[in-house]
C-alpha cells in the first residue's frame, strides 16, 4: 500500500507566553515548531499499516511524507523520514499564503501524480483547529472518507490492500465503517493506542507500545540520504486565492486573581451575589 | 483541613515571639505546620511551632531579633525541595518562610545580572531574563518550587554543573539577616570585588544554620543558541564512562551527561506514561545535552560511536518537544520513585576517573549482603555525581527498612572515603546525612566549623541540629 501523509509543523504549546500580535498577524520569529500531533499519529499510523510490528525495519509498501512552507519544514519532513517514511515533499510557501481550502486543492494535485493507495492525515492542526483539509481532499477527489479514526484494520492480500476497517470516534461510542480504497482517512488520539491499527503483514495479537514511535539513531542519519522535493505552490493550484481572509488576532485577555473565602456560608453568599449561579 | 499534625505544644517563649508579631504574619494551622515543616525527605515527622512569612527584609531582621531574644531556634524555609532534610523543623522551631518576598528586579542586560529576592522561584528567574537573551544556569528537576533563598543556601547542583558549575558560581551579591537580626550586604552587582576575606561565600551552602539570605544579585549566562538532546543505550557502567571519555574528546560544549540504570526507566514508566525512545533494552542509558554542535561533526560522532562499540544504540531529539520528552526520563526519576515506592537515597561524589572502580566495589558489596535488593543508579556522571537509591522491598516494614539502610550507609560510607569521594555531593548535609559527615570531614575542619557557627549565631537558634551539632 502506498500511503501519503500531509504533515503541517506547529507552534509548540509550550511557547504560548512567546506569542505576539503584530497588526493583524501573529508574530511566529522566536517561536519554537513541533509536528502537529495529529500529523504525527498519522504518520505512526502510516508506519503501521505498511510494516509488520515485529519487523518494523523492512517496509511493506511505501509512505510519503508532504508539508507546505518554507525551508525550516524540512527539518520536520526529515523528522518523519527518520522514524521510517520513505519520501518526503515540501510545498514552497508560507503560511500567510495558506488556507485549508487551498492546502486541499494543492494536495488533490500531489495525489493525482503521486497515485497513493490512502491519504492519511491527522484530524486537525491544533494551531488553527480547523478540521477541514481531510474532507475537502475526500470532496475534491471524489473517494469514501472516515474522520476522526481510533482504529484501523486493512483488509485484502499483502501488497494488494483493497479496504480499510475504521472505528470512528464520535459522540457517545464509535461508527464502524468500511472503505474501499483508495480513500481519506483522518485519525485521532486514540490511534496510537497498542492494538489500533493492523496491517495485513502483523501477527494477530500483536501489541505496539502506546504512543509514537522515537527515530533511532541511524535512521536519524539515513534520514538526512532520503529523497526530499520541493514544488512549487503555483504548479500544484491554479487559482492561489485564499478564502479565508484572518481579519486580526487578539491574545486571551488576562485572568483576574481569584479569591479566598473563609467558610461555605461566604462561598454560598459570594455565590449568590456575585458570581450569580445560584 | 483535615490533616492531623502532632503539633508540640508552643512554649512560652515561643508564645512570648508570636505576641510581637501582627497575627497576619504568621499562622498556627495544622495543615501549614505540616506543609512547611518538612522537604522532600519524607522520613521525619515535622512537628513546628509556628510558620511566620515576612514580606521584607526588615520583617525578616524583627523576627530574628526576636527570635535572639526568646531563644526560640528558627528553621529559614525556601521551595522546601531539598533531599536532606536541612529545611525540616521537627523540635517545635518557628519555620521562617521566604515565600512572600520573591520579587525580581530589572534585568541588568549590560552587566548580565539580576537582583532578585530569596522567595523568587528557579523556574520563575529563568523566566524574567529569558526574553534578555539570559539565564540563570542553575537548573534541575523541582526548578519549579524551588526557591532562590535555598538554592544559595543549599550550594545547590543539579543537571548542569557540568558545564556551568554550582549555584556558588552565579552569585554576586548577597542580603543576609544575621541571628541577632543585623542586615549585612555582601558584595553587590560586581564581578571582581577582592577586598578581604569573601563572607558572601560562608554563606552559600551553610544550610541556613549561619545566617538568613533576603535577597541575592545574581550573575546571569547567555542563553544557548542551539541545544541537541541525545539518548544512548550502552552496554553497562563501565561504557557509561568510556563514552563520558568519548564525548569529552569530541569538539562540542557539553551541557549535560546524565546517566540512568533500567530499573529507574521502569520506574518512571511505571508511574508516569511515556514510552521508551529505544527499540531494545540496554545496560545503562546516557542522556547528553550539546551546544552548539556542528550537523557533520555530530553524524561523524555518532558514526564513530558506532563503529568503537561504545554505544549500542541511541536517538536524537528532533526538535524541542521530543527533548523534553527526552529530559523527562531523566528528570522524572526522582520523583517516580517516591511515587513507586520508598527509596533510601544517597547522593555520592566520586573523582570521575574513579567511578568504575567504585562502582564495581559497590556492586559486590549490594550482591554480598543485600541480593536481590532493587537498586536504581542514575546521576551526572559528567561530574561525578551518583545517586545511589536503594528501593524498600514491599514485604518489609519501614522500620526495619530504615534500620537495613542506615547500617548499608555504615558500609558504603567507607567505600566512597576508599575512593576519596564526598558522601554528599549537592544534597547537603541537613538532618540526613549529619551522621555520617565525618567521612568526608576531618574532625578538626568539623571543630572550625562549629566555631564558626558560634561566632556567627552564639545562641544556636538558626537552624540548630543541621549539619552538626553544636557540641
Amino acid at each position: 500500500m502506498k500511503i501519503l501523509v500531509p504533515l503541517k509543523r506547529v507552534a509548540d504549546p509550550d511557547n504560548a507566553n512567546k506569542v505576539k500580535v503584530a497588526g493583524t498577524k501573529l508574530e511566529t520569529t522566536g517561536l519554537e515548531w513541533k509536528p502537529n500531533p495529529f500529523d504525527e499519529y498519522a504518520v505512526e499510523t502510516a508506519l503501521r499499516l505498511t510494516e509488520n510490528g515485529a519487523a518494523t525495519k523492512q517496509r511493506q509498501g511505501e509512505v510519503v511524507v508532504v508539508s507546505f512552507g518554507p525551508k525550516e519544514v524540512e527539518a520536520t519532513l526529515r523528522a518523519a523520514l527518520a522514524t521510517g517514511a520513505d519520501r518526503a515533499i515540501r510545498v514552497d510557501v508560507t503560511d500567510d499564503k495558506l488556507d485549508g481550502d487551498l492546502v486541499a486543492r494543492a494536495l488533490k494535485a500531489i495525489v493525482e501524480k503521486e497515485k497513493p493507495d490512502l491519504v492519511l492525515c491527522g484530524k486537525q492542526a491544533v494551531d488553527g483547529d480547523s478540521n477541514q483539509v481531510g474532507q475537502l481532499i475526500a470532496e475534491y477527489l471524489g473517494w469514501p472518507q472516515a474522520t476522526f479514526a481510533g482504529s484501523i484494520k486493512s483488509e485484502g492480500a499483502p501488497g494488494k490492500e483493497t479496504a480499510l476497517v475504521v472505528h470512528r470516534e464520535v459522540d457517545g461510542g464509535t461508527i464502524n465503517l468500511k472503505v474501499t480504497l483508495p480513500a481519506v482517512v483522518s485519525v485521532d488520539l486514540r490511534i496510537v493506542a497498542p492494538t489500533s491499527v493492523k496491517s495485513v503483514y502483523t501477527a494477530d495479537g500483536f501489541k505496539y507500545p502506546d504512543g509514537v514511535r522515537f527515530a533511532a539513531l541511524m535512521a536519524i542519519m539515513a534520514a538526512k540520504k532520503k529523497p526530499l522535493v520541493e514544488e512549487k505552490i503555483e504548479t500544484l493550484a491554479a487559482d492561489t486565492a485564499l478564502k479565508i481572509e484572518y481579519l486580526g488576532f487578539e491574545l486571551p485577555a488576562a485572568r483576574k486573581a481569584g479569591v479566598k473565602v473563609k467558610d461555605v456560608a461566604e462561598l454560598v453568599t459570594r455565590l449568590k451575589s456575585e458570581a450569580k449561579v445560584l | 483541613m483535615l490533616v492531623s499534625v502532632p503539633t508540640t505544644p508552643a512554649t512560652p517563649a515561643t508564645e512570648a515571639l508570636l505576641r510581637e508579631l501582627p497575627s497576619d504574619l504568621y499562622t498556627v494551622e495544622p495543615s501549614e505546620l505540616a506543609e512547611y515543616g518538612r522537604d522532600w525527605t519524607k522520613v521525619f515527622e515535622p512537628k513546628p511551632s509556628a510558620v511566620v512569612f515576612p514580606r521584607t527584609a526588615a520583617d525578616v531582621s524583627r523576627v530574628l531579633r526576636l527570635a535572639s531574644q526568646h531563644r526560640v531556634a528558627i528553621v529559614p524555609s525556601g521551595g522546601r525541595t531539598g533531599l536532606s532534610g536541612g529545611a525540616v523543623a521537627r523540635n517545635g522551631e518557628i519555620v521562617l518562610s521566604l515565600a512572600r518576598m520573591r520579587a525580581m528586579g530589572e534585568v541588568d542586560t549590560i552587566g548580565g545580572t539580576v537582583r532578585v529576592e530569596a522567595g523568587a522561584v528557579t523556574e520563575a528567574v529563568h523566566q524574567h531574563v529569558a526574553p534578555h537573551g539570559l539565564t540563570w544556569p542553575v537548573d534541575f528537576a523541582s526548578k519549579g518550587s524551588s526557591q532562590v533563598g535555598g538554592n544559595i543556601s543549599t550550594n545547590a547542583g543539579g543537571v548542569k554543573v557540568i558545564r556551568y558549575g554550582l549555584t556558588r558560581q552565579w552569585v554576586l551579591g548577597l542580603e543576609v539577616a544575621l541571628a541577632s537580626g543585623e542586615l549585612l550586604t555582601l558584595g553587590g552587582a560586581l564581578e571582581k570585588d577582592n577586598t578581604g576575606l569573601d563572607l558572601r561565600q560562608l554563606f552559600i551552602g551553610s544550610e541556613g544554620t549561619l545566617g538568613v539570605i533576603t535577597a541575592a544579585t545574581l550573575k546571569l549566562a547567555h542563553l544557548p543558541a542551539k541545544l541537541d538532546v541525545m539518548l544512548f543505550g550502552v552496554a553497562d557502567i563501565p561504557a557509561v564512562v568510556r563514552l563520558f571519555q568519548a564525548t569529552r574528546k569530541a569538539p562540542f560544549t557539553l551541557a549535560a551527561y546524565e546517566f540512568f540504570t533500567p530499573a529507574c526507566l521502569a520506574r518512571v514508566q511505571r508511574h508516569r506514561s511515556v514510552r521508551t525512545p529505544l527499540a531494545a533494552e540496554h545496560g545503562a542509558y546516557v542522556l547528553v545535552e550539546l551546544e552548539g554542535a556542528r550537523e557533520d561533526e555530530l553524524d561523524a560522532w555518532f558514526a564513530q560511536l558506532f563503529e568503537d562499540e561504545i554505544i549500542e544504540d541511541g536517538t536524537r531529539a528532533q526538535h524541542t518537544a521530543q527533548a523534553r520528552d527526552l529530559w523527562t526520563l531523566r528528570e522524572g526519576i526522582s520523583e517516580s520513585l517516591s511515587a513507586t515506592g520508598m527509596p533510601h537515597k544517597n547522593d555520592i561524589s566520586i573523582p570521575v576517573a574513579s567511578l568504575q572502580p567504585f562502582v564495581a566495589d559497590l556492586e559486590q558489596l549490594l550482591a554480598a549482603r543485600y541480593q536481590g535488593w532493587e537498586i536504581c543508579l542514575f546521576g551526572h556522571v559528567g561530574d561525578g555525581n551518583l545517586h545511589v537509591n536503594v528501593m524498600k522491598p514491599d514485604a518489609m516494614d519501614k522500620a526495619t527498612f530504615l534500620a537495613k539502610t542506615s547500617e548499608l550507609d555504615q558500609t558504603m560510607f567507607p567505600l566512597v572515603q576508599k575512593h576519596h569521594g564526598s558522601i554528599s555531593a549537592e544534597h547537603g548535609i541537613g538532618l540526613l546525612k549529619k551522621p555520617y559527615l565525618g567521612f568526608t570531614r576531618p574532625p578538626e575542619q568539623i571543630a572550625l566549623m562549629r566555631q564558626m557557627k558560634k561566632l556567627l549565631d552564639p545562641q544556636g537558634i538558626l537552624n540548630p541540629g543541621k549539619i552538626f551539632d553544636a557540641q
